[in-house]
C-alpha cells in the first residue's frame, strides 16, 4: 500500500489535487481511498456527492472511495471510549465534569492523531477494503506538520513518560504504551520513500514559495525524502492581454524560475482555470494538465459561468473604518482569521500601516508559526517588539511558538528549583515535554498581548482558523478547569485566583465589541467562504462575535477585458453576494494587485482601498 | 530467619479530575499540585521497602474508582467535590485535600496513629 500526502497552505488548490490524483490512480486500476483530515473539507464539494465520516464510493467510479474524518466526530469517539462505560455507574456531576475535560485543546489533537495513524497501519475500517494507495488531503501546512511531527515527538514522549511518574497530558502511560508500535509503524512509514509521497502545492508567489521552503525543510528534518512539488493557479499566456495581467504573468513566471532553481524536487505546473474545479468533469480536466501534457502545452478552457448581468456588490469601506478605530484612552485589539493562505497577512499590515498613519500607536503582531510579516513589511521582525521605520506609530512582535515554549519551560523550572527534590525537577522536565506545553506557551504570550494597554491599537494576524480558535477559547476551557480546581478545593468563589480574575478580564475583553474585533479574511471562492462562515459560528459559540468581513484578491472588474477573467470575475460575483448574504456583516474589498503587496508604499494604498473606497488608491499602485 | 512477614503500607490517592497530576498543566502552576507531586516521588524513593503509594486520575483510572468501595461512594454523594481523597491500606485518612509530605511520611512510620 501507498500513500500520498497533500500540503500546502490553504486555497492554494491542494484538494483538487488531491482528488484528480486520486482520481488518475484510480482509472489507473488501483483501488484508491482518499481521506481529508482537513477540520472544514470540501471533498464533497469536488466530488459534487455526500461523503461524511465513513468510506463512502464515488458513484460511477470502480475503484475509488473518499472519507471526510470529521475531527470533532474523531474526538467524540474517542471520548465515548474512555467515558461510555462509566456512564451508567457514575453520578451525572462526575459524567459533565470528565466530558468538560475532553475539550481541551490536547484531547482533540490526540483524537485526530490516533485517527490519521489507524489509516497508515491498518487499523482502520479501510484495512478490510485492501487499498493500493491511500491518499490524505491534509490540512493546512501549520496543522499538517503538527500531525506529521506527533508520531516521532510522540513516541519520544511515551517512552520518557514510561520511565518517569508515568502521568502525562494524554493519559495513562499503559494505555499509550499499546499504541506506541501503531505510532513508530507510522512514522517508518512517512519517512520510506517507497511507501510515501508528499506533494506540496503552492501558488507561484513570495509568499506560497517561503511557506514550502519552511515547511520541506521541516518534513525533511524528520526525515522526509519523497517529495514534490505542484506549481498550482498559473495564469495561461494567451488569456493575459492587458497590461495589468501580462504584469502579473510575468510575476508568476518569475516565482516559476525561482522554484525551478531553489527546489531538487520534481515540480508540475498547473494552469489556473477560467472558474472552479467540481465534479468528476472539472477533475478529468486537472488529470489532462498533471498527467497527460507537459508545462509548454497550449491551455485549454472548462465550460464557464455566464457573464453578462451582474449586479456587483459595493464594499462598505466607511462602516468598517469606523469598527477598526479605536476610542479614545482605550486600547482597540483587532483580530483577523482565516483559512492560512487567504491573506490574513497581507490585511493586518494593511491595517496596522493604515491606523498607524492615522496617528494611532499601532502594534501588528503574529501567532502564525508560518507568518511572513517581515517579507510584507520589508524589515526584520521577530519575537522582541521593534520599530517599523518606514512608518511612525507602528511596532511589530512575532509570537514564536518553540522559542515561547523554551521560555516558558524554562522559566518554570527556573522558579521550581531549590524549591523540589532533583527527582522532581527532572519528573517536571519530562512533563513539560508534552505537547499541551506548545499551546500552554504560546497562549501565555498571547494573553499578554491582549491584556497590553501600550498600545491604541493591537492587530493580531492570527494563525490559520482552527489553531486561532484553539489559541482563543483557551481561557474559556482553562477558566473552567481553574473552577473546577476551586470547587474541589472547596474554596468560594469569591476567592478567585489571580489567575482566574485574569482569565475573566481577558474574556470580557475579547467579548467588548468597543475593545476588541474580530473580522474574517476569505477569497470569494467556495472553500474559503464555507470555512469562514464555519469558523464564524464557532467563535460566536464561544460568546464571539464578528464584526465585519474582508474579500480578498478581487478582480478589478475594469481589468476582466476577456472571456477568461470575465468568467473569473463572474465566478467571484457570485461569492461575494454569498458572502454578503451568509455572513451578514460589513464587507471590505480588497482588489487583486498587479504584483504581490509587499512594501510600505503597497501596504499604504491597500489600507485606502479596503478602509476609504478610494479607486484611485488602487489605479496608482497598479 | 526472619517469620515475621511485614506488609507493605500501601497509599492510594484519588485525584480530583485534571489536566495532568503534575500541576504543569494550566495557565498558572498550581502549587498543591507540584507538592503533592513532590511529597509522592520522594516518598516512593525513600520508603520503597515499606511502603507503596499509587496516583489514580479520574480519565485514566476509572475502573478504580468503580472498585473502591468507600470512594465511589463518597463520589456518588458529593459528586468530584470529594476529591482528592487519600486511602492508606483501603481506609480513607484525608479528603477533600492532599496530605502533606510530613503527613504522609507519618501515615507511613506510624499508620496506627491515623485518625
Amino acid at each position: 500500500m501507498n500513500f500520498k500526502f497533500f500540503s500546502g497552505k490553504g486555497g492554494v488548490g491542494k484538494t483538487t489535487m488531491a482528488c484528480a490524483t486520486a482520481l488518475n490512480d484510480s482509472r489507473n486500476g488501483l483501488k484508491t481511498l482518499i481521506i481529508t483530515t482537513d477540520p472544514a473539507s470540501n471533498l464533497a464539494d469536488v466530488f459534487e456527492t455526500e461523503i461524511g465520516h465513513k468510506i463512502t464510493p464515488i458513484a460511477g467510479e470502480n475503484y475509488l472511495w473518499a472519507m471526510e474524518i470529521d475531527p470533532d466526530r474523531a474526538t467524540e469517539e474517542y471520548r465515548e471510549r474512555i467515558i461510555g462505560p462509566m456512564r451508567a455507574m457514575m453520578p451525572e456531576s462526575v459524567i459533565k465534569v470528565l466530558e468538560e475535560q475532553f475539550n481541551s485543546p490536547c484531547t482533540t489533537e490526540i483524537a485526530s492523531f490516533d485517527r490519521f495513524t489507524d489509516f497508515m497501519t491498518g487499523d482502520s475500517a479501510a484495512a478490510e477494503y485492501d487499498f493500493d494507495v491511500i491518499i490524505f488531503d491534509t490540512a493546512p501546512t501549520g496543522h499538517t506538520i503538527r500531525l506529521l511531527e506527533l508520531p516521532v515527538d510522540w513516541s519520544k514522549h511515551i517512552e520518557e513518560s514510561a520511565q518517569g511518574t508515568g502521568n502525562t497530558c494524554i493519559g495513562p502511560v499503559a494505555s499509550i504504551q499499546e499504541n506506541k508500535a501503531k505510532y513508530d509503524k507510522a512514522t517508518a512509514l512517512l519517512t520510506d520513500p517507497q511507501k510515501t509521497t508528499f506533494y506540496f502545492v503552492l501558488q507561484p508567489e513570495e509568499t506560497s514559495i517561503l511557506e514550502t521552503r519552511r515547511s520541506s525543510a521541516e518534513l525533511m528534518e524528520i526525515g522526509v525524502r519523497n517529495i514534490k512539488l505542484i506549481v498550482n493557479g498559473l495564469l495561461p499566456e494567451e488569456v493575459c492581454i492587458n497590461d495589468f495581467f501580462k504584469s502579473r504573468y510575468e510575476m508568476q513566471q518569475r516565482h516559476l524560475s525561482e522554484i525551478h532553481t531553489e527546489f531538487s524536487f520534481p515540480i508540475q505546473a498547473m494552469y489556473l482555470r477560467n472558474r472552479e474545479i467540481k465534479g468528476i468533469t472539472g477533475l478529468e480536466h486537472i488529470i489532462q494538465g498533471l498527467f497527460n501534457e507537459n508545462l509548454t502545452d497550449s491551455f485549454k478552457k472548462l465550460k464557464g459561468l455566464s457573464f453578462d448581468s451582474f449586479e456587483h456588490v459595493t464594499p462598505d469601506s466607511d462602516v468598517i473604518a469606523k469598527l477598526i478605530t479605536p476610542d479614545s484612552g482605550i486600547t482597540k485589539s483587532i483580530f483577523f482569521t482565516g483559512k492560512g493562505g487567504v491573506g490574513k497577512t497581507v490585511v493586518s499590515c494593511a491595517t496596522a500601516v493604515h491606523l498607524s498613519n492615522q496617528g494611532y500607536k499601532t502594534l501588528l503582531l503574529t501567532t502564525d508559526p508560518a507568518s511572513h510579516i517581515g517579507e510584507v513589511l520589508g524589515q526584520h521582525v521577530d519575537e522582541n517588539i521593534e520599530k517599523i521605520h518606514a512608518f511612525d506609530n507602528l511596532f511589530s512582535v512575532i509570537i514564536d511558538q518553540e522559542k515561547a515554549t523554551e521560555e516558558y519551560k524554562a522559566r518554570i523550572l527556573q522558579e521550581s528549583e531549590g524549591k523540589y527534590s532533583d527527582d522532581m525537577l527532572l519528573a517536571m522536565k519530562e512533563e513539560l515535554e508534552s505537547p499541551c506545553t506548545v499551546e500552554m506557551a504560546a497562549f501565555d504570550k498571547f494573553m499578554q498581548y491582549v491584556e497590553s494597554d501600550a498600545y491604541d491599537v493591537v492587530v493580531f494576524d492570527t494563525a490559520p482558523t482552527g489553531h486561532t480558535l484553539r489559541l482563543l477559547e483557551l481561557p474559556f476551557d482553562y477558566s473552567d478547569q481553574v473552577g473546577m480546581m476551586i470547587s474541589t478545593k472547596d474554596k468560594k468563589e469569591t476567592e478567585l485566583p489571580e489567575s482566574g480574575l485574569r482569565l475573566k478580564r481577558i474574556m470580557d475583553r475579547l467579548k467588548d465589541k468597543n475593545q476588541a474585533v474580530f473580522a474574517f479574511v476569505m477569497y470569494p471562492e467556495s472553500t474559503p467562504v464555507v470555512e469562514a462562515y464555519r469558523a464564524m459560528l464557532d467563535l460566536k459559540e464561544a460568546g464571539i462575535p464578528t464584526q465585519f468581513v474582508v474579500a480578498n484578491q478581487v478582480l478589478p472588474p475594469e481589468l476582466c477585458t476577456n472571456e477568461f477573467f470575465m468568467e473569473r470575475r463572474a465566478m467571484q460575483e457570485n461569492y461575494l453576494h454569498e458572502i454578503r448574504s451568509r455572513f451578514n456583516l460589513p464587507v471590505a474589498h480588497l482588489e487583486l494587485f498587479n504584483q504581490e503587496i509587499i512594501g510600505a508604499e503597497k501596504l499604504v494604498a491597500a489600507g485606502n482601498i479596503l478602509y476609504t473606497s478610494d479607486k484611485e488608491a488602487f489605479a496608482a499602485s497598479n | 530467619m526472619d517469620t515475621v512477614i511485614t506488609k507493605k503500607i500501601e497509599i492510594e490517592i484519588f485525584d480530583p479530575p485534571m489536566c495532568c497530576a503534575s500541576g504543569l498543566c494550566g495557565p498558572e502552576l498550581d502549587p498543591e499540585l507540584l507538592a503533592i507531586n513532590d511529597a509522592v516521588i520522594s516518598i516512593k524513593k525513600k520508603y520503597s521497602d515499606i511502603a507503596s503509594i499509587q496516583r489514580y486520575l479520574l480519565t485514566s483510572h476509572s475502573t478504580t474508582f468503580m472498585q473502591t468501595p468507600a470512594v465511589f461512594s463518597k463520589l456518588q454523594q458529593e459528586g468530584t467535590s470529594a476529591l482528592p481523597i487519600t486511602m492508606v491500606n483501603g481506609e480513607i485518612v484525608a479528603e477533600k485535600k492532599y496530605p502533606s509530605k510530613q503527613e504522609l511520611e507519618q501515615l507511613i512510620l506510624s499508620p496506627s496513629e491515623v485518625k
